[in-house]
């Protein structure tokens, strides 16, 4: 117990640690001497906190932003994707082939997506902001549609040996054995998708928006200041994109401990 | 073959639900569109348009004249994001869409592959007309390089003057120049902005003709400046104060320009290997340079000049300022934005001598 | 026909069936468009006219057909994914090593892991820039870093998934270190290297495309925004569309092929 505490205490002592020295080298400018960079690209930290002090209230409405897209995205893919898995593993033999063809999805580049769903979504509301918001959270469905897809599919079928038959020879129905044996099953791998699906989601939100018809967001705030040379102020809003990314990471774990919790 | 039966069933299922969410895509198509008469008052249209929200600029600092344009009308300065096409202004979501006049305008008018073909059923809104044009295309580098290397910086100078006057005589042998440069425009859009350009670099503000290529003009500064101030709002409150407080003189230095014009066109070069940063890709808004090189005018200063093109995030300012680059083209507005946030740059030249912005609009 | 043929085959035809089915799709959406828009080739076009721009000779650019520019194109853009994609995997692969061998590495690295990923390239972009002041190597080494958090994550998993038994048994018979790690660590670990392979090499071809646009230039992400801007035909984009979603197929199979090749014994296992 004590071993195991300690082991915990370490996993955020030594991060912190480490963040630290980091930062105190990046204070002092002699990370700057490292890498030869000057305090211009790569601006101070006293500096970049105190654009987040002043414009707290810009910033907070950009990542709130950002977050509504991320999260809709994220949401709405995950529920397709798992929904095409079930569909996939009803009717395996076409279910796979569909499966492969819908991961090629995700070999288009993200830049070239944004554009075609920007126009495609022109119709939708005559308020800009709302048509870019749905623009910008149907990038992201796709890009955690397809993770979700193929590891449901993964859990519906990656069951353990026999269990299946042993349901079936109880004269289980379909429905019985996918309620009772396939989605529980499916829950680990549920989170395996979410692992790689959250902080894309985060990207592919930053980066929907330096194509979307309306003007916020992080992304597109980080975009419009660096082509200003405004590098300090685009420093202030990669912090604000660290802190959503990290936040929603540290969420999806706390839940997947949780709902761990009593299983073997 | 139970499978093949469920597998049919599932496609159709799919093929109808997307096409009725296309259908109902369609339906919603039904808009009243609100175009101008041609002879309805600049007002009238900026009224009309801002209050409506439709009006669109590129953002990324290429909106101040737009914001200095709503403001004069006491209008809302808000303004749609437009895309790098101009699909926006096409299916009528921008009613007052931003153009350049060498570039968009021409897509717009033009039938050529890639333009839209309303030849003249649209009409535009000057910004020099208005009094709220900002000075864009000019010659700059890092004032650390102009100090240690002034004659290398005339030479320059002198030299891509020499291109721009042979440019502007000769803007259909310009634009094949730039074509063979390796151009991704196509041939026709090449020339109709050869043409364009010309006029921006031999007409000022107030539409009088300029013959002394690249000079400073200092009105044209001063407002370009002034502007810069009211509209350019920076979060970081170090360089919005460093804005508060820059001069012309922090910002241009004429002498250089001057003394190589005034010269025989021989230099002593400090530095013989030089690189000019473009704002975008090879595209006849760069011409000079381009039938400079072409035409060995750089070589007759003793200069072996690389031009490399732009067209991405990190701006011109960015690669003059960290060496990556000698000479940078960059519009005057981006160049006090970098000077707030502490880039030590220097305006030696202004090759455009009037704003090439113009709001587009479509007439009855 | 053994039965592996013949499911194999079957396989295939399903795969053909569901193409067959999204080209179906989309040429539904073309023509709604194509009846409610005026520029219907800037939003979804048939298919058929982008099959045509491929084959077209029109000179588009600079003596160049749509097609022409695209290739030549995708050619500088591949170029800096593949060696930044190699060095990436590198990387990857010696982080995953000293991770896995000091545990003080793991877990005070193992977070920032993830920030770096958080960065959008463009705030990463001018750092990069400002150390190397050569914006080609700075889109070699952007593409290196979004391909090594994969390649990392997934070799340590590898790593981790040793069975204790036969670690402790090599050590009991005094093994090298040398020898525990290339007789039994690295060959468990391999396939998992491949699965953080295949997210990555895809990976690494979209990232590379949007490098391109950083500074401009050359490659296929600066002619995807100058045919977004309609300096050129719309077809170029449509086909750099295309094109790259072809190529990050192909890297993701490429990938899967090399996994066969290094590890024969799961050849049996991976057939199925």
């Amino acid at each position: 117990m004590d071993k195991h505490n300690r082991s915990r205490l370490s996993s955020v002592v030594l991060p912190l640690l480490l963040g630290l020295a980091v930062i105190i080298l990046w204070q002092s400018q002699l990370l700057h001497r490292m890498i030869d960079a000057d305090t211009f690209t790569l601006p101070l930290p006293g500096r970049i906190f105190n654009i987040i002090v002043e414009n707290i209230g810009k910033i907070l409405i950009n990542m709130k932003a950002t977050v509504t897209v991320a999260l809709g995205g994220l949401l709405m893919g995950s529920l397709l994707g798992y929904l095409l898995a079930i569909i996939a593993s009803a009717f395996p033999k076409w279910g796979t082939g569909g499966l492969a063809v819908v991961s090629s999805f995700n070999a288009i580049p993200i830049i070239a997506i944004a554009p075609i769903l920007n126009n495609l979504t022109k119709d939708f509301s005559r308020d800009p902001n709302v048509r870019s918001m749905l623009a910008k959270t149907l990038v992201v469905m796709i890009t955690c549609t397809v993770s979700m897809s193929v590891n449901a599919y993964r859990g519906f079928t990656e069951l353990k040996p026999f269990s299946e038959d042993l349901m079936k020879s109880f004269a289980a129905s379909k429905g019985t054995i996918f309620l009772k044996l396939k989605v529980p099953n499916s829950v680990p791998y549920i989170f395996t998708a979410l692992r790689v699906s959250v902080p894309a989601s985060v990207i592919s939100a930053m980066v929907s928006e330096y194509f979307a018809e309306y003007i916020i967001g992080v992304g597109r705030q980080i975009r419009e200041n660096i082509v200003l040379a405004q590098y300090a102020t685009a420093w202030a809003y990669i912090v604000a994109a660290i802190v959503i990314g990290v936040t929603m990471y540290l969420i999806l774990l706390a839940v997947e401990r949780a709902s761990m919790k009593g299983r073997p | 073959m139970k499978n093949l039966n469920k597998s049919v069933f599932l496609l159709v299922l799919l093929l109808t639900v997307v096409s009725s969410v296309f259908a109902g895509g369609e339906s919603e198509t039904v808009e009243e569109f609100s175009y101008y008469a041609a002879d309805a008052s600049v007002e009238s249209i900026l009224t009309d348009a801002a209050t409506k929200g439709q009006v669109g600029n590129w953002g990324l600092g290429n909106e101040y004249e737009v914001l200095a344009l709503l403001t004069k009308y006491d209008l809302p300065t808000s303004y749609l994001s437009q895309a790098f096409d101009m699909d926006g202004f096409d299916d009528d979501s921008i009613l007052l869409a931003s153009a350049m006049t060498y570039n968009e305008l021409g897509l717009v008018k033009n039938s050529y592959d890639g333009g839209y073909g309303y030849g003249e059923d649209v009409s535009f809104i000057d910004m020099n007309d208005e009094g709220v044009a900002m000075l864009e295309d000019n010659l700059f580098t890092k004032a650390e390089f102009a100090a240690e290397n002034p004659e290398t910086v005339k030479a320059f100078i002198y030299a891509s003057m020499k291109g721009w006057e042979y440019a502007c005589a000769n803007p259909e042998e310009a634009a094949e120049i730039v074509f063979n440069y390796g151009s991704s425009v196509s041939p026709e859009h090449q020339a109709y902005m050869a043409g364009e350009v010309k006029k921006l670099v031999e007409t000022d503000t107030e539409g009088n003709t300029v013959t002394s290529y690249g000079e400073i003009d200092e009105d044209a500064m001063a407002q370009t400046l002034s502007l810069a101030k009211t509209y350019i709002k920076l979060e970081d409150s170090v360089a919005a104060k460093a804005l508060e407080a820059m001069e012309l003189d922090d910002i241009r230095d004429s002498s250089y320009w001057e003394e190589a014009m005034a010269s025989e066109g021989s230099f002593d070069v400090e530095k013989a290997d030089v690189s000019v940063q473009l704002k975008w890709l090879p595209q006849a808004q760069f011409m000079g340079y381009y039938v400079a090189l072409d035409k060995g005018y750089y070589d007759e200063v003793g200069l072996n000049v690389t031009i490399i093109p732009g067209g991405g995030d990190i701006g011109e300012t960015t690669a003059v300022y960290t060496g990556q680059v000698d000479f940078g083209v960059t519009w005057v507005s981006n160049l006090i934005a970098a000077k707030a946030a502490g880039m030590d740059l220097l305006e030696i030249a202004q090759v455009y001598q009037r704003s090439g912005l113009v709001l587009v609009y479509k007439t009855e | 026909m053994t039965e592996a043929r013949k499911n194999s085959l079957t396989d295939k035809l399903v795969i053909i069936v569901w193409i067959i089915a999204l080209i179906i799709v989309w040429e539904i959406g073309a023509s709604v468009v194509e009846k409610t828009k005026r520029s219907p080739q800037n939003v979804l076009p048939h298919l058929s006219q982008i099959v045509e721009s491929v084959f077209s000779d029109k000179m588009v650019s600079n003596k160049q057909t749509a097609f022409q520019i695209v290739i030549t194109n995708a050619g500088i853009t591949l170029l800096r994914a593949g060696i930044g994609f190699l060095y990436g995997a590198g990387a990857g692969f010696l982080l995953a090593l000293a991770m896995h061998r000091f545990i003080t590495v793991e877990k005070a690295t193992f977070p920032y892991l993830m920030m770096i990923q958080m960065i959008p390239i463009l705030g990463m972009a001018p750092i990069v820039l400002a150390i190397t002041q050569d914006i080609n190597k700075s889109r070699i080494i952007i593409a290196a870093i979004l391909t090594f958090y994969p390649v990392a994550t997934n070799m340590l998993d590898g790593l981790k998934s040793v069975e204790k038994e036969k670690y402790d048994l090599m050590r009991s018979l005094a093994a090298s270190n040398w020898n525990i790690y290339t007789k039994l660590l690295i060959p468990t670990s391999i396939p998992y290297i491949f699965s953080g392979l295949k997210i990555a090499a895809p990976m690494a071809i979209t990232a590379s495309i949007l490098v391109d646009t950083l500074q401009g230039g050359a490659g296929l992400g600066t002619m995807l925004s100058q045919s977004l801007k309609h300096a050129m035909s719309i077809y170029v984009f449509w086909q750099i569309v295309f094109f790259s979603a072809t190529v990050g197929i192909l890297s993701y199979k490429l990938m899967s092929f090399a996994e066969k090749i290094f590890s024969p014994h799961e050849r049996a296992k991976g057939a199925r």
